[in-house]
């Protein structure tokens, strides 16, 4: 037991909890621009439509008790509940949601993309509202994004207010003080419609604590309630203290190498095939993740739909490997290939070092460097393919659950670079997942089916790899009872749901 | 005096110009995408280019410089990229924390590293003057991160005496005036704040302290060695000075021109220089600022962090340069 020998402070009689952050909490204020770190806060202060239970994979009513969807998919109509107020004291009706959603949409920042399918929203009465598509989308999946799909009081859209520390959200908290981007602390909405019966915090701060040892020492030690992202060998240790929980559950991020596909010797599938067998995929799992994480297979990350193991998968086989190089005219190797990764990221370094020493036994060297984020991606995105690096190496998630984000982003066909940092193009490919895409509203088993093949596509001509899909560790107060891990909600604590025992 | 200072501001702002001009162009031909991380991650191509046209790059470098001069002269420090706030905003968050670190750290490492420097001279030779330079060495070879992480560890973790990191207890709040906290809680009167704010200010100027105590003893035994083998030190002993008058006095007033000069620059470079202290005391201070901007090459941010550091290089090294010539009378202005 710590004893801190500091000046008496007034003793207060209120709950408050404390999340300590890896990093700033404030990136964006405005509910229409998030599209960061700041979802562990606003996920407290505003709401949506819909909430996807990941264990179950059903859309909970939230702000909309019921939904209904026409036969061809194209009218969703949400029926909204009628208690709801904003922090800004006006109610919220049918007409808020619609301009609270086309004000997104419109905005084009953020997750704005994630409402691309809509034609028009429609109020129909006060707490009836129709949004009318394009096409056939999976329009509850937007509905319940982690962002880009919160209720806000679209009487308030100033910039300048948002970024002075407003908000306009439904949420059980609402912002009451901030400190630079560094700090945020939230108290307890009086007037939310779920009522404050029972157990809950009347305050929650969050907090950047960018040093894992001094986050570790802060959860070990009472300070924080809840802390993310410590290194996997912290973990062993912290979880041998009687006052720490750890807390492990499934993410969506995953780690992708992708293989410029227009440098020799990567534009020969042949050649991509056999690194694919060269990764060491079981030491990677255990000496840079922990243990804490799986092979991946295919790009869309296991919990997440789309995910099957009909998705080819490759093993670590050098023999293999060997064989491939041999049938594309490297039988003794001879040729070097630059990694870069971002630098400072030691479970992307021990990565490429693992994977480097395999490929040695083959004779090809792997350079390995790396850089700052911005240098890495700047340098991937060069005019000239044959100056680029071979294989591009970082992690890929997604807040918004639907394969296509990884699938349509990564690998579609792009005419300016952004993430397909492979350079792949196959229109076989484009349009068998925009086709999958617009066929989920209606039939999503059908459109699973397709984003298999389109996976499968993927496996066969390997412009780029995913190699792991993570296991989110986290640590916790061993009193902090409520939380629920949801990978769709990223590093979001419902604090609502929570409380001390 | 005042024809000295006018000339050194006016060399000042040639430095400035050039320093911005050169900081510019460097944050601009490095390999990054600033509309990129403007919009956020996971942004798309027309999010992309959306945010360039926004915050100018699509304009000819020289017409950015021009445009970002203009707002300067106006005020307007610009908009960070990583913070989305506007620089200046962010320069007045963040300075004030890391200089009321360094002025509280220099408080005592200036007069501790001295008083050991005057001690290791007096005793030169001695166990005593070992034992001083095992020390000064110590705080100038020991990593801050390391001797930060160990105090923690010690005075935190086992002994329980001081807090862990911040600049207060976590849910403590103190209105916001000056952005020195022992000010403003002085300035309302919260003392429990106060007191707070000191306790939580002694282990990050102690790490902070360890250099400059290091430095500035073997610069001023160094310095004193020399003074104390002149002339007039043998004329106060012959004529029945106290030891202590003849090293605090006589000696000690020759190394003081050495030992502002070394306190500036000390002081100037902690400015920045203290990211490591303030990242593992999770210190909210201007060298945090200026690492992060600087690793996303946030590149208005840069800019404001690079003019901030050099106008202070210049104000303290005329204001050391002024009181020099206070303290040696040999000194002319010219």
């Amino acid at each position: 037991m710590v004893m801190m020998v500091a000046p008496a402070l007034a003793v207060s009689a209120e709950e408050v909890a404390v999340y300590g952050y890896n990093s700033d909490p404030i990136v964006f204020w405005d509910p229409r621009d998030a599209a960061s770190d700041e979802t562990i806060w606003m996920n407290n202060v505003y709401e949506r439509l819909l909430h996807l239970n990941f264990e179950t994979g059903d859309l909970e009513p939230e702000l909309a008790m019921r939904y209904e969807v026409s036969d061809d998919g194209l009218v969703w109509t949400f029926y909204l509940r009628q208690d709801v107020q904003f922090h800004t004291g006006n109610a919220m009706d049918a007409a808020a949601v619609r301009d609270s959603i086309l004000g997104t949409k419109n905005r084009g920042k953020g997750l704005a993309y994630i409402w691309d399918a809509v034609k028009s929203v429609d109020v129909i009465d006060g707490h009836t509202v129709t949004f009318r598509l394009e096409y056939p989308a999976p329009l509850g999946l937007s509905a319940a994004s982690a962002l880009g799909a919160f209720i806000y009081d679209p009487k308030y859209v100033d910039e300048a207010w948002y970024s002075a520390g407003n908000d306009s959200g439904t949420g059980p908290y609402a912002v009451k003080s901030h400190d630079g981007t560094e700090r945020i602390e939230l108290a307890k909405f009086t007037k939310y419609w779920r009522g404050w019966d029972g157990q809950h915090f009347d305050k929650v701060v969050f907090l950047k604590v960018a040093d894992a040892t001094t986050r570790r020492l802060m959860v070990e030690s009472g300070q924080i309630d809840f802390t993310n992202q410590l290194p996997p060998q912290m973990i062993a240790d912290l979880g041998r203290s009687s006052s720490v929980e750890i807390v492990k559950g499934p993410s969506f991020q995953n780690l992708i190498a992708f293989f410029n596909t227009k440098k020799p010797p990567l534009d020969d599938p042949l050649v991509r095939r056999a690194l694919a067998y060269t990764i060491p995929y079981a030491d990677v799992i255990t000496s840079a993740l922990g243990g804490f994480g799986q092979q991946s297979r295919g790009p869309v990350p296991y919990g997440m739909w789309g995910h099957s193991d009909r998705i080819k998968q490759y093993t670590f086989s050098m023999e293999t490997a060997r064989a491939l190089l041999t049938a594309a005219g490297y039988p003794d190797g001879g040729f070097k290939l630059v990694l870069t990764y971002t630098a400072g990221d030691d479970i992307e370094e021990l990565t490429a070092q693992l994977w480097k020493s395999a490929l040695a036994q083959l004779n090809v060297e792997l350079e390995i460097r790396g850089m700052p984020w911005e240098s890495h991606w700047d340098y991937a995105k060069g005019t000239d393919p044959l100056k680029r690096q071979d294989i591009f190496m970082f992690y890929w998630w997604s807040s918004y659950p639907n394969p296509y984000g990884y699938l349509h982003y990564m690998f579609e066909t792009e005419q300016e670079i952004t993430w397909n940092l492979g350079y792949y193009s196959n229109p076989v490919y484009d349009s068998l997942i925009n086709t999958a895409n617009r066929l989920t509203g209606r039939n999503q088993d059908e459109a699973i089916d397709m984003f298999i093949e389109a996976q499968n596509i993927l496996m066969e001509d390997v412009p780029g790899l995913a190699v792991f899909d993570m296991q989110y560790v986290r640590a916790k107060n061993a009193d902090l009872t409520g939380y629920v891990d949801n990978p769709i909600y990223t590093n979001v604590v419902f604090w609502y749901d929570c409380h001390r025992k | 005096m005042l024809s000295y200072v006018v000339r050194r501001c006016l060399f000042a702002l040639f430095v400035l110009v050039g320093v911005s001009i050169l900081t510019f162009l460097l944050t601009r031909v490095a390999p990054s995408d600033p509309a990129a991380r403007w919009v956020g991650p996971r942004a798309t191509a027309e999010q992309i280019t959306q945010a360039r046209a926004e915050l100018g790059l699509d304009k000819p470098l020289p017409v950015q410089y021009m445009l970002y001069v203009s707002s300067l002269l106006q005020g307007n420090w610009g908009i960070s990229i990583r913070t989305h706030r506007p620089v200046a905003l962010d320069l007045q968050q963040y300075l004030p924390p890391t200089v009321e670190l360094i002025v509280f750290s220099m408080f005592f490492a200036v007069p501790l590293g001295v008083f050991l420097g005057v001690v290791s001279a007096a005793r030169s030779g001695t166990p005593v003057d070992h034992g001083a330079r095992l020390l000064a060495l110590a705080g100038v070879g020991l990593p801050g991160f390391w001797l930060a992480m160990i105090l923690q560890i010690v005075f935190f973790k086992w002994i329980g005496l001081f807090p862990l990191s911040g600049r207060v207890a976590i849910t403590t709040s103190v209105e916001r005036l000056t952005g020195f906290l022992l000010i403003d809680s002085a300035i309302a009167r919260n003392l429990p704040a106060l007191g707070d704010a000191l306790w939580h200010l002694v282990l990050p100027a102690a790490t902070l302290a360890a250099y400059p105590v290091g430095n500035l003893a073997r610069m001023t035994r160094n310095t004193m060695l020399e003074v104390l083998g002149e002339d007039f030190i043998r004329v106060a002993r012959a004529i029945g000075a106290p030891e202590a008058r003849v090293y605090f006095k006589h000696a000690l007033r020759n190394v003081l021109g050495t030992l502002l000069t070394s306190t500036t620059l000390i002081f100037v470079y902690s400015l920045v220089g203290s990211f490591v202290v303030e990242s593992v005391f999770n210190w909210p201070g201007f060298g945090s600022y200026a690492a992060l901007s600087i690793m996303v090459i946030d590149y208005p941010a840069i800019m404001g962090i690079t003019t901030v550091v050099a106008v202070s290089y210049v104000v303290l090294n005329l204001i050391n340069d002024l009181a020099m010539a206070v303290v040696d009378p040999r000194i002319r202005l010219s």
